[in-house]
């Protein structure tokens, strides 16, 4: 089995529920960030902990990418996702059948493989519509 | 600070020219800001220029082919903004009295460059455009969150491109002199929805020049010059810092200091040149210059107010959509074409009596950040 690799450290987390996101949260303000801060983006604080995302999120927008980008071929969806940690992030999303992209709708954080490269699998972070 | 005028344009042909060099294309460019000036190029004491790929020394590049050596040259790069950079770069020049007479240059071969045929690579950290951002995807995005809020449809974004092209056709310098209808905009081939082939700025090989000078030195060469009445630029925030990714701190900012030092407001805007890479961006854009309420954009644009004849023409040159984007020559040349109607010399794309005109260029996209740089200076005569 070809060896996995995340398409980058510290920034998901799989468990046996699905998966997480990584984000940092600033010790003196609060302010959280993913990826991840070295520092406080807001006010320059260089102490931040680990602060894992809700597993759920709704969508914020979204497109599908009828032209290749650097790992994908089309058609390619992607979309931001707001959470209610209050951070948007960008992920490409993953296209259910009978259930469209709508702005609002709800969504959850699945662990993939993205690509291959070099013979490894790129696994990272995707998200897709919550069934049901 | 001295005011400072703008005593020539000059631009190269724009298009597809892979066999010429980016020295040949701002050569062009410069003779013509230089002869449309009715200067010498010897009387030139300051050069700032721009381009993005594939550069070393521009300015020395281009200006060897016109004569003009041994003097302070200065290389910028500022993303699509970097044309907008070198205009300020001597703008400052002269407004503090260092020199009497500069000239900006932006130029890009993109056909040579090496994203030629292909879209602007994401950065080696930049997990998002690994992950498929690109810059069409980032334009799409925005465009379902301004179809959300504000009820903008496909058929208004192509309005956008059918208003840009048929401007592009009274304009010889534009890439692309065709008309489209609305129809023919949304038919064509689907790149990020809802955007499609003909909403997307092309990849252009291009140049343009401005020759700066003091109010002074200009009005011993003009009885009608075009003065630089605001200048602006400014870096972007955090991307998390947006509220909502539609609202543009970094638009509304920079605009906000260019009214400022020019001591007027968007109701006194003539004409605008602005970042029309993407016909969904330019409706974001006039909510940021202050053309509208935000929020109101499309209703401007269904109003007919951004068109040739309309309230505030917007890109009457035909804008990025049809004159193509040679990235760093963009942020001048909106300089010169704001220039060229407020003397009154612009033929067929005239906007009639224009007294103040703004010129705008955006650039960059970093992770992490709204945009990289923001620059708009405003003119008037």
């Amino acid at each position: 089995m070809a060896e996995r690799v995340p398409i980058r450290e510290g920034t998901f987390q799989e468990g046996p529920d699905g998966g997480t996101l990584l984000a940092n949260k600033c010790k003196s303000c609060g302010q959280i960030f993913f990826p991840k801060a070295k520092l406080c983006q807001a006010c320059l604080h260089e102490e931040l902990e680990e602060a894992p995302l809700s597993r759920k999120g709704t969508l914020y927008s979204y497109t599908i990418a009828h032209m290749p980008s650097s790992f994908f071929p089309p058609p390619h969806a992607m979309g931001y996702v707001a959470f209610p940690e209050g951070v948007r992030v960008f992920a490409p999303l993953k296209i259910v059948e009978d259930k469209p992209f709508d702005v609002g709708m709800e969504m959850e954080v699945v662990i993939e493989k993205l690509a291959d490269l070099d013979e490894k699998e790129v696994i990272g972070y995707v998200f897709k519509p919550v069934l049901g | 600070m001295r005011e400072v005028a703008v005593l020539g344009v000059g631009q190269s042909t724009f298009g597809k020219m892979p066999e010429v060099s980016a020295a040949v294309l701002g050569r062009d460019a410069v003779l013509a800001a230089i002869k449309d000036a009715g200067i010498s190029g010897r009387d030139i004491q300051v050069a700032y220029s721009s381009r993005l790929y594939d550069a070393a020394i521009t300015s020395q590049d281009v200006l060897k082919e016109v004569g003009v050596t041994g003097l302070e040259m200065i290389n910028v790069e500022n993303a699509c903004a970097g044309g907008a950079t070198a205009v300020r770069g001597v703008w400052k020049e002269i407004a503090s009295g260092h020199y009497d007479v500069g000239v900006a240059i932006g130029v890009e071969s993109m056909t040579t460059s090496p994203i030629a045929r292909k879209l602007i690579p994401p950065g080696k950290d930049d997990i998002e455009g690994q992950l498929g951002l690109t810059m069409p995807a980032v334009f799409a995005l925005l465009a379902r969150r301004q179809m959300h809020e504000s009820g903008a449809t496909p058929e208004d974004f192509a309005q956008v491109s059918v208003k840009n092209h048929h401007h592009g056709c009274l304009n010889p310098y534009a890439q692309y002199k065709k008309e489209f209808t609305v129809e023919e905009v949304l038919a064509s081939r689907m790149i990020c929805e809802p955007i499609t082939l003909l909403q997307c700025c092309p990849n252009t090989d291009g140049s343009a020049a401005v020759v700066l000078c003091s109010m002074d030195f200009a009005r011993k060469h003009t009885t009608h010059p075009v003065k630089i009445a605001g200048s602006a630029l400014l870096s972007a925030g955090y991307s998390w810092q947006q509220k909502d990714i539609t609202s543009s701190p970094l638009g509304v900012e920079t605009a906000r200091r260019a009214y400022e030092m020019a001591g007027c407001g968007p109701e006194d805007i003539d004409l605008v040149e602005l970042h029309d890479a993407f016909s969904t961006e330019e409706i974001l854009r006039y909510e940021d210059l202050g053309l509208c309420k935000p929020g109101e954009g499309v209703a401007f644009l269904r109003s007919g107010a951004p068109a040739l004849g309309g309230k505030v023409p917007v890109n009457p040159s035909g804008g990025l959509l049809s004159l193509g984007h040679p990235l760093s020559a963009s942020g001048v040349r909106v300089v010169a074409e704001v220039t060229t109607h407020l003397r009154g010399q612009a033929g067929e794309r005239q906007v009639e009596g224009a007294k103040v005109g703004l010129a705008h260029m955006l650039g960059g996209f970093a992770a992490g950040l709204e945009a990289g740089a923001c620059g708009i200076h405003i003119l008037t005569r």
